[in-house]
């Protein structure tokens, strides 16, 4: 062991001083994990992608703040009146009232970010809190949560979404949101439940319980931090299909009318008759949506690759 | 000599592993890891729980603290029951008794800090503010040898060496001074250098603290080393129980001399000193016949396969369990 003071400055120091930095264990871990991950090529694409994609949400503001005829839902060229193509006042062209496309396609990066995201993120919280819960108590509390997730994973989420909407009208988008959400825990309870089954009667957590420390302790402060880099990966694909779900909810004229989404700008193409007359309106939204699923699932296949090494020594030999 | 104050008593302790009937064919066995199954530990001493793999000993040990609840007989520490303890009382129960795990690359949270590992008790029992559970945790880091204790704060499990994984895991047993320590084979992960530097550890632990000490092995260097008192264990029963030094130095039960032959010895590795294994294999025991009988050379026909002995207490204060004595 190599000390950088002297020994007696080192036990005299109690704060600071003769103490080591180190860095707290999962950021060491995170640099590993990254280190594995940067040679994974389908995982630099991911997130090459996956940049792309966030600056283009970001820059979503700049349009409409430059000349508000570039609102992506309220700005209309007062010049034009009917879908034109590409040109240098709109780089995408406009839709049949005369509205930015680019500005909507800009506008709809966003919105998938925020459905895709927030929703992964709800279900994951649900997801590891149940499988957490239903793989350490066992017995009965594991039998109810289970079969309760069971018959939430058969039902299909576009249908019962589909019925909802239809029964209470034009749904926000944050009800859209939570109820993706709401469908999609099961899968992330299933697998957290069985990691936190092989980590319930590891020694560490044995001693934690020897030593007094309460269930919740034991839940939240043992058993979460290694479970959490498997709900992180869970939430990747989750990201992939509430973005699917949205899409294909408001290209079925589910959406939200008030939120500008690639789903919504296919469902105009299709329903002002452009479906065929206007490449340049249908195909930048249809390809975008298969390009941040794309991006979510590849960068999800990647941390795949890191967090389970048999996968990483397949990798390595080929 | 002081009369010993017994501090904790097993008796007739009985824990049966059921498994579980396969859907397709396959009945399941119950497997019986302790069977009425008796021990007193006494304030302040090193008990040595002796036996092979599969014997019990780490069963013993589980049902003690909890982990798992035992079919039948009766634990008690202090004369209060501690099976079935809930809430304060528990959380009293694990102030006063602590566990030394068999592998240290296993028992500490990869998560955690070596401060966040051993101070973790104290936060649990809400014992100090800050700078005193600090400081105390710096002491006992001291105590156990991981000296200076600053510079192990913040470090993390995988940097340390198993040795001083485990000096980490016995600092975490002692913060609270417990009153009764149980190591279960804390060396077995460990080189023979280190686990005698952990022994002599648990050693100044006792002389210092006055802490009593269960130690479960499998080596009788160990037990003899070490503790005050041992205890042979097989299939679940207590076969012989004396001072240490008695037992191995004189065993009187054909298991323990079996035990003491199996030790590898420099040049005489043909010789045995005792001769009285008739099988290696381990069949499985039927009830009522000496758990010993089908590997016992000595064994006396008629008797000890008919009949299952039981503990007979002996003139020099041994106990055994064998129709020879």
């Amino acid at each position: 062991m190599t000390q950088p003071f002297s020994t007696t400055q080192a036990t005299k120091d109690a704060f600071g001083g003769g103490t080591e930095r180190h860095v707290p264990y999962w950021i060491e871990r995170f640099l590993d994990g990254w280190a594995i991950y940067r040679k994974n090529v389908i995982g630099r694409i991911g997130v090459v992608l996956l940049c792309l994609f966030a600056l283009m949400a970001a820059v979503s503001y700049i349009p409409q703040w430059v000349n508000p005829i570039y609102n992506p839902m309220t700005g209309v060229d007062p010049q034009i009146s009917y879908s034109t193509g590409p040109s240098f006042r709109h780089w995408l062209g406009t839709d049949n009232i005369g509205r930015d496309l680019f500005s909507q396609l800009l506008a709809g990066a966003r919105v998938a970010f925020i459905v895709g995201i927030t929703s992964a993120l709800i279900s994951i919280l649900f997801g590891t809190t149940i499988g957490m819960v239903a793989g350490y108590y066992g017995k009965r509390t594991d039998l109810i949560l289970m079969r309760f997730a069971d018959m939430v994973m058969v039902m299909p989420t576009l249908l019962v979404v589909l019925i909802l909407s239809a029964l209470f009208g034009q749904l926000n988008i944050w009800v859209i949101v939570v109820m993706i959400a709401l469908f999609r825990w099961p899968g992330v309870a299933r697998v957290i439940r069985s990691q936190t089954m092989s980590l319930r009667h590891r020694p560490f957590v044995e001693a934690a319980i020897v030593a007094g420390a309460s269930r919740f302790r034991i839940l939240f402060r043992h058993i979460l931090p290694n479970v959490m880099p498997l709900a992180l990966l869970y939430m990747t694909f989750r990201v992939t299909s509430a973005i699917i779900i949205e899409a294909a909810l408001a290209f079925l004229g589910f959406g939200d009318p008030g939120t500008v989404s690639w789903g919504m700008m296919l469902q105009w193409v299709w329903k002002t008759g452009h479906m065929f007359q206007a490449p340049y309106w249908l195909l930048p939204p249809g390809i975008c949506i298969s390009l941040i699923t794309m991006a979510f699932y590849m960068t999800g296949r990647a941390m795949d690759d890191v967090l389970d090494p048999r996968l990483r020594e397949e990798e390595i030999k080929r | 000599m002081k009369t010993p104050v017994s501090m904790l008593t097993m008796s007739d302790v009985t824990k049966v592993y059921r498994v579980k009937d396969s859907l397709l064919g396959g009945a399941g066995r119950d497997v019986v890891a302790l069977d009425r199954f008796s021990m007193t530990i006494n304030a302040g001493e090193i008990y040595g729980l002796v036996g092979e793999s599969g014997s019990g000993k780490t069963t013993v040990s589980r049902l003690i603290v909890g982990l798992e609840p035992a079919d039948g007989g009766d634990i008690r520490f202090d004369g209060t029951k501690v099976m079935g303890l809930k809430g304060r009382r528990r959380k009293n129960f694990t102030k006063q008794v602590q566990v030394i795990f068999q592998d240290p690359y296993q028992s500490l949270n990869t998560h955690f800090s070596i401060f966040e590992t051993v101070c973790e008790p104290l936060v649990i029992h809400g014992i100090g503010d800050r700078q005193f559970r600090r400081a105390r945790v710096c002491e006992i880091l001291d105590t156990t040898g991981l000296t200076p204790p600053e510079t192990y704060l913040n470090r993390y499990p995988h940097q340390l060496s198993g040795g001083q994984r485990q000096r980490v895991a016995i600092a975490r047993a002692m913060v609270l001074e417990p009153r009764f320590l149980i190591a279960d084979e804390p060396t077995s992960m460990l080189d023979a250098l280190i686990s005698f530097q952990i022994f002599r550890l648990l050693n100044h632990l006792r002389e210092s603290f006055g802490v009593a000490i269960l130690f479960i092995t499998h080596s009788l260097a160990a037990a003899r080393n070490l503790c005050d008192r041992v205890g042979v264990l097989y299939r679940g029963q207590l076969v012989e129980q004396g001072t240490a030094e008695e037992t191995i130095m004189n065993p009187l039960h054909p298991y323990t001399k079996a035990l003491l032959d199996a030790h590898p010895r420099f040049g005489s590795s043909r010789q045995k000193a005792y001769g009285v294994l008739r099988e290696t294999e381990r069949p499985i025991p039927d009830v009522d016949h000496c758990p010993f009988y089908p590997r016992c050379n000595p064994a006396m026909d008629n008797i000890c396969n008919e009949s299952t002995p039981t503990l007979k207490y002996l003139d020099s204060g041994r106990k055994v369990s064998c129709f020879l004595f």
